[in-house]
Order: structure tokens, then C-alpha cells, then sequence
């Protein structure tokens, strides 16, 4: 159980800058994705914690002691990397006891612990099996075990699931979070993906070039993003340039928008009549009789059925296009005049923050 | 099976040559190992086993059997150990560099093998520059006599077979995922125990390629041998040729090779299934 703290990380490859003051923190036993696109800087920032890296600015804190100058083989932190890493010439059982038997435990408890490594990942019986005669998602179970086994400080997993097939990359998924939460691990999730990011995670920080764009919890990320970019990259959104007119009451603002005036709330220091930008995520949006009160009017030009809702892309009379998810029993069809009700309490106001 | 015919017809010229050039060459060689010797001429009529008994009956022969395989055990070792560092350093070498030190590496080879082994002559002559050196460096006392030892010929053979060691060394170095490594690192394993652990066994079907290579060649090496060794030393591809070329006894030379071929094969055998356990594990 261990706090890690990440202060103000920085790296340069060349002229460009990797890494450019990132932050972090993860409590005891917490999850923390770095989430992001592919260049933003999260597999810099895990492998600056692994120590695969030095970075050229900033200090990595494990329980208040820095580990910075420390190399990997010192700090104690179990790595899952994407492609599993595990040593081809090695059996399944010499995988798992790699570490043990580099700090020298005796061969009897060596056994044991690994028996329990491999029986936290489910997976058993394949203890004689060399890595190549495995299946992905069972490479990937003992990658797990192999870094869980030395009961590191901290777990450090590299987008683990991004060479399994959907149908497993659940499972697995599911299996990371449960061993993580038994054994009340530290650890930090590199991912492209945020449904995954969303699924596992205490914490999550969106990375955007090289910096930490928020750091939040699922929720608050989802729900009130601080900027654009985090609206777009957690799921769908449709997002808005406006100008809000004032302050509500409540602390939030009157955004004018479709020939109405909506009350929401925002994120903090955005001052009325500054440009900004209104998130709409498709589930604050509804199809309603276009004669209802503050009903804004909009053209159907799309609808695909998905099942479990109606996808559909309308346009406002301004020729703005919103997404948004209808009832799987309306009869909304495309070239139909609608009503479009806005839930206020899933709309966000965010400043106009350059991509 | 419409399309074997075209397949098979497809390997023809390879089996043609191969037929041609290495195994009837070596049909005949073991056929002549087994014919009557006779006066004047290579060989007589009629076939028989004694010079095979004569081979391995004379002390002369045996003797220069056993030190051609223990020599090429000595040459193979050494190479090993000069290869392995320059095998690790070219194998993380990118780019430019890589090609300059690949350049370096298989250098020997460029040079002719009697341009070569003057050379080395030259060298180590009495008067030559190592002795002039050794003594202005206080290292001896008066100029030694290194020429037509058997350290000279090892030490030329290692240099000349070092490339043969280093390639396929760094090949299999070079497959080495570094991802590897740092998995190594992040469970607790230093520098060395990463490299025994998993650098060295990983590096095996390169090793395995190399000694055999090497040991192969040092066991059949003759020029080098024969100009830096002198006439003190018998080796076995020397006393093959001079039974072929110098007695004329074309069956009794066919049946010292015939010896020579089989031990070295026999040796190569013997290491190939005594590793065959890390072989397997660490087939690419």
C-alpha cells in the first residue's frame, strides 16, 4: 500500500517536449489511468515511474521518498507491458517465479506464492507451458501474476489489453480490476480506450500533449469536463460555441442556444460574454412534440437503430447538427420536424480552449 | 496432387548440383578409402579395411586426430569468449555505426588467406614489430620465438573465424525483445542477473550456429596450420593432404578424411544433443 505522488515530470526527446509538468497522484490501493491519444505522452510518464527512463525535470515520490535516481530493479514496481514481455525461454512457472528467485526465496515458499499468483489470475495447470504455446489472454494472465507475485509497492500496466480480442479484453479487464482491488494494490493504467479507462479507474488523467489536461474521477471527467478536448475524448459529445449572457442564481450561467436561454452550470473562472463552448453529451438531448414549451425545433437528418436506443443526427434551424440517442419505440424518421428538449443537468459549459 | 509435379520440378537443379557437386564427391571419397593400395599408381584392384586399421592403429594418426579436435575445442572456446562482447556491442548498435562496426567485424575476411597469414608472420618474426615492441616495453627481456608455435595458430584462427562467431551471436542478440530486459529489471534483477538469466540463454541459437561453424572449420583449417605452425606440428587435414599429394596414397588419404569428417561430425552431434534441451526453449 502505497501513495505515489508525480511532480511536475518533465522529458525532451530532440526539440520536442514528451513530457511538459505532469502531476500525478494516486493514493493507497488506488486505480489511475493516464488516458489519451497515441503521442500525448502516458507510456513516456509510465515508463519515466517504471524507470525505463529518466526524466529530464521533475521527481517521482513513493511514499514521500523519492525514487527518481533509483533504477527499475530497486523500486520495487510490478510492470504488465502490451506485448507481455514474458521470457520466451522460460516455463509459465519460471515466468511467475522470476522475481522470486532473483531475491534469492526459497525454492518451498517460491512454489506456494506462485501457485497463489497464478490462482488470483485463474490460471492453472499450465505451470510446465513455455509462453509460446499459450493464447493471448492466458500470456497476458501470467504477465499479471509475474508482476503481482513480488508484491510490488506499485503496478504499472501498459495498455495490457490492446493485442486481445474484444470478447477477452472484457474479461481481462474485469480480472485487472478484481486483483487489483483484493490485493489493495497501487496502480497506474496506460490506455487509449476510455470505456476501459471509465470501467477500471478511481482516478483518471486525460493526457494531451504532454500534459495532464484534467485528472478527475470517471464521473467528473465525464460529466464536467474542463475543457473540449476531454468532453470529445471520453465519449460521444456534441460541443457548442456559445457566449453566455449572465450568471444564474445558482452559480451557473444563462447560455442562449437554439432561440432559447438554458441555465448550466459550468466550470469555474468562465466570465459572461466570453466566448466558450456548451457540452451536450447525446443522452441530455430527447425528441419531443415540437408545440412543447422551450421546445427547439430541428430537422431529423439520420436515425440508426443500435437496440438498445436510435441514434440520431438532427440539424437546428441555424444548420447547427446535434447527435443524440431517441427511443427505440419513437418513430422518429429522417426528413421528420421535431421538438428537441435539453436536460440541463448533463450540459456543460467549458472556456474556448484551443485544441 | 495436380501440383507436386511443377514443385518437384521446381527443386530439380538444386538436387542436380547438390547430387553433382557435394554427395557424389563424397560417395567417391568413401568408396576410395575402402580400395587396394598399389605401386605406381593411386590406387589398385580389390577392396579392403586395412587402411582404416592402419589409421586408427598408428599413434601418429590418432595423435593428430585428437590434437586437431582438441585444438578446434580450444580455438571454438576462445572465439567464444572474443565473440560474445562484440556480438552484445554490435547488437545494440544502430544505423551508421552499426554498418561501420559490421565492417570492422568481418574484416579478416576480406583479406586473401595468404596475405593474411604472412602477416602474422611478419608480425611475430623474430625482428618483427610485436617482439621490437614487447622489448621497448620492458614486457621481455629478448625477442621470442612465437612463429611456428601452436599459440600463433590459434591465436590466427581465432581472428579469422571470429566473424563466424560474432554474426549469428548478434542475430539472435539482436531478436532479443529490450522489452525483455526492462521486464527483468522491474522484478528485481540487476544488470548481471538480467544478462544470465536472460541475454545469455536467449542468446543461444546464435551461440549454438557459431561453435559449430567455428569448430568445423578449425578442425578442417589447413593453410593457416601449415604456414604458421611449421613442420613440428601435425595436424590431421596436413597429414590427410600429405597422403594424398605426397605419398599418393589416394585410399589411405580417403580413409584418414573419411576418420576426420566422421570424429568432427561425431563432436558436433554430441554438443547438438547435449543442448538440445536450451535449443528447443529458445528457438526463435
Amino acid at each position: 500500500m502505497t501513495q505515489i505522488d508525480i511532480i511536475g515530470l518533465t522529458k525532451r526527446y530532440g526539440t520536442t517536449l514528451a513530457l511538459d509538468g505532469v502531476t500525478l497522484q494516486a493514493r493507497e490501493g488506488e486505480l489511475v489511468s493516464l488516458l489519451g491519444p497515441s503521442g500525448c505522452g502516458k507510456t513516456t510518464t509510465l515508463r519515466c515511474i517504471a524507470g525505463f527512463m529518466d526524466p529530464d525535470g521533475g521527481d517521482i515520490l513513493a511514499d514521500g521518498a523519492s525514487v527518481t535516481d533509483l533504477p527499475p530493479q530497486r523500486r520495487d514496481f510490478g510492470v504488465v507491458f502490451q506485448n507481455y514481455a514474458l521470457f520466451p525461454h522460460l516455463t509459465v512457472f519460471e515466468n511467475v517465479a522470476y522475481g522470486l528467485g532473483v531475491r534469492r526465496v526459497p525454492k518451498a515458499e517460491q512454489r506456494t506464492r506462485v501457485a497463489e499468483a497464478l490462482a488470483m489470475v485463474r490460471l492453472q495447470g499450465l505451470e510446465d507451458r513455455l509462453p509460446r504455446a499459450l493464447s493471448g489472454g492466458q500470456q497476458q494472465r501470467v504477465a499479471l501474476a509475474r508482476a503481482l507475485v513480488i508484491r510490488p509497492r506499485l503496478l504499472l500496466l501498459d495498455e495490457p489489453l490492446a493485442n486481445l480480442d474484444a470478447r477477452l479484453r472484457e474479461e481481462v479487464r474485469w480480472l485487472i480490476r478484481d486483483v487489483q482491488q483484493r490485493a489493495r494494490i497501487t496502480a497506474f493504467y496506460v490506455t487509449h480506450d476510455q470505456a476501459e479507462a471509465m470501467a477500471l479507474s478511481d482516478r483518471i488523467a486525460v493526457m494531451k500533449a504532454g500534459r495532464v489536461a484534467q485528472f478527475a474521477t470517471p464521473r467528473e471527467i465525464y460529466q464536467r469536463p474542463a475543457e473540449a478536448y476531454v468532453a470529445r475524448f471520453t465519449g460521444e459529445a456534441n460541443i457548442i460555441p456559445v457566449r453566455p449572457r449572465d450568471r444564474t442564481a445558482g452559480g451557473g450561467f444563462h447560455v442562449p442556444f437554439g432561440g432559447v436561454v438554458l441555465p448550466v452550470s459550468g466550470v469555474e473562472g468562465i466570465r459572461p460574454g466570453d466566448a466558450a463552448m456548451l457540452m451536450l453529451r447525446p443522452e441530455a438531448l430527447s425528441i419531443t412534440d415540437p408545440g412543447a414549451p422551450d421546445a427547439i425545433p430541428a430537422l431529423v437528418l439520420g436515425a440508426a437503430f443500435l437496440g438498445a436506443a436510435l441514434a440520431c443526427e438532427v440539424s437546428l434551424a441555424d444548420g447547427m447538427r446535434l447527435r443524440l440517442q431517441a427511443s427505440p419505440h419513437g418513430t422518429v424518421q429522417p426528413g421528420m420536424t421535431v421538438g428537441l428538449a435539453v436536460d440541463t443537468a448533463h450540459a456543460w459549459l467549458m472556456p474556448d480552449i484551443p485544441q | 496432387m495436380k501440383r507436386l509435379l511443377p514443385r518437384l520440378l521446381l527443386g530439380l537443379p538444386a538436387v542436380a548440383l547438390l547430387t553433382l557437386f557435394f554427395v557424389l564427391p563424397y560417395v567417391e571419397m568413401v568408396a576410395m578409402s575402402f580400395r587396394a593400395p598399389a605401386f605406381g599408381q593411386p590406387f589398385g584392384s580389390g577392396h579392403t579395411l586395412m587402411h582404416y586399421g592402419r589409421a586408427l592403429g598408428d599413434p601418429l594418426y590418432t595423435g593428430a586426430l585428437v590434437r586437431s579436435l582438441l585444438t578446434g575445442a580450444l580455438i571454438t572456446a576462445l572465439c567464444l569468449l572474443v565473440s560474445f562482447p562484440l556480438a552484445l556491442h554490435l547488437s545494440r548498435l544502430q544505423g551508421r555505426w552499426h554498418v561501420v562496426f559490421y565492417a570492422c567485424i568481418v574484416s579478416p575476411l576480406l583479406i586473401g588467406v595468404l596475405v593474411r597469414n604472412f602477416g602474422w608472420m611478419v608480425l611475430v618474426a623474430v625482428d618483427g614489430p610485436f617482439n621490437r615492441w614487447a622489448m621497448a616495453a620492458g614486457l621481455i627481456e629478448r625477442p621470442v620465438r612465437v612463429l611456428f608455435t601452436q599459440g600463433i595458430v590459434v591465436m590466427a584462427l581465432v581472428h579469422v573465424f571470429t566473424p563466424f562467431m560474432v554474426l549469428p551471436i548478434a542475430t539472435a542478440l539482436r531478436n532479443v525483445r529490450p522489452e525483455l530486459r526492462e521486464a527483468s529489471a522491474s522484478l528485481g534483477a540487476g544488470a548481471f542477473e538480467t544478462f544470465r538469466r536472460v541475454t545469455l540463454p536467449l542468446s543461444f541459437p546464435g551461440v549454438q550456429a557459431g561453435v559449430t561453424l567455428v569448430f568445423v572449420l578449425s578442425v578442417a583449417a589447413y593453410v593457416t596450420p601449415a604456414l604458421l605452425g611449421g613442420q613440428g606440428i601435425a595436424y590431421m587435414p596436413a597429414v590427410v593432404v600429405r597422403e594424398l599429394i605426397g605419398s599418393f596414397a589416394w585410399p589411405f588419404g580417403a580413409a584418414l578424411a573419411v576418420i576426420m569428417a566422421a570424429s568432427t561430425l561425431a563432436v558436433v552431434t554430441v554438443f547438438t544433443l547435449a543442448t538440445h534441451r536450451l535449443a528447443e526453449r529458445t528457438r526463435a
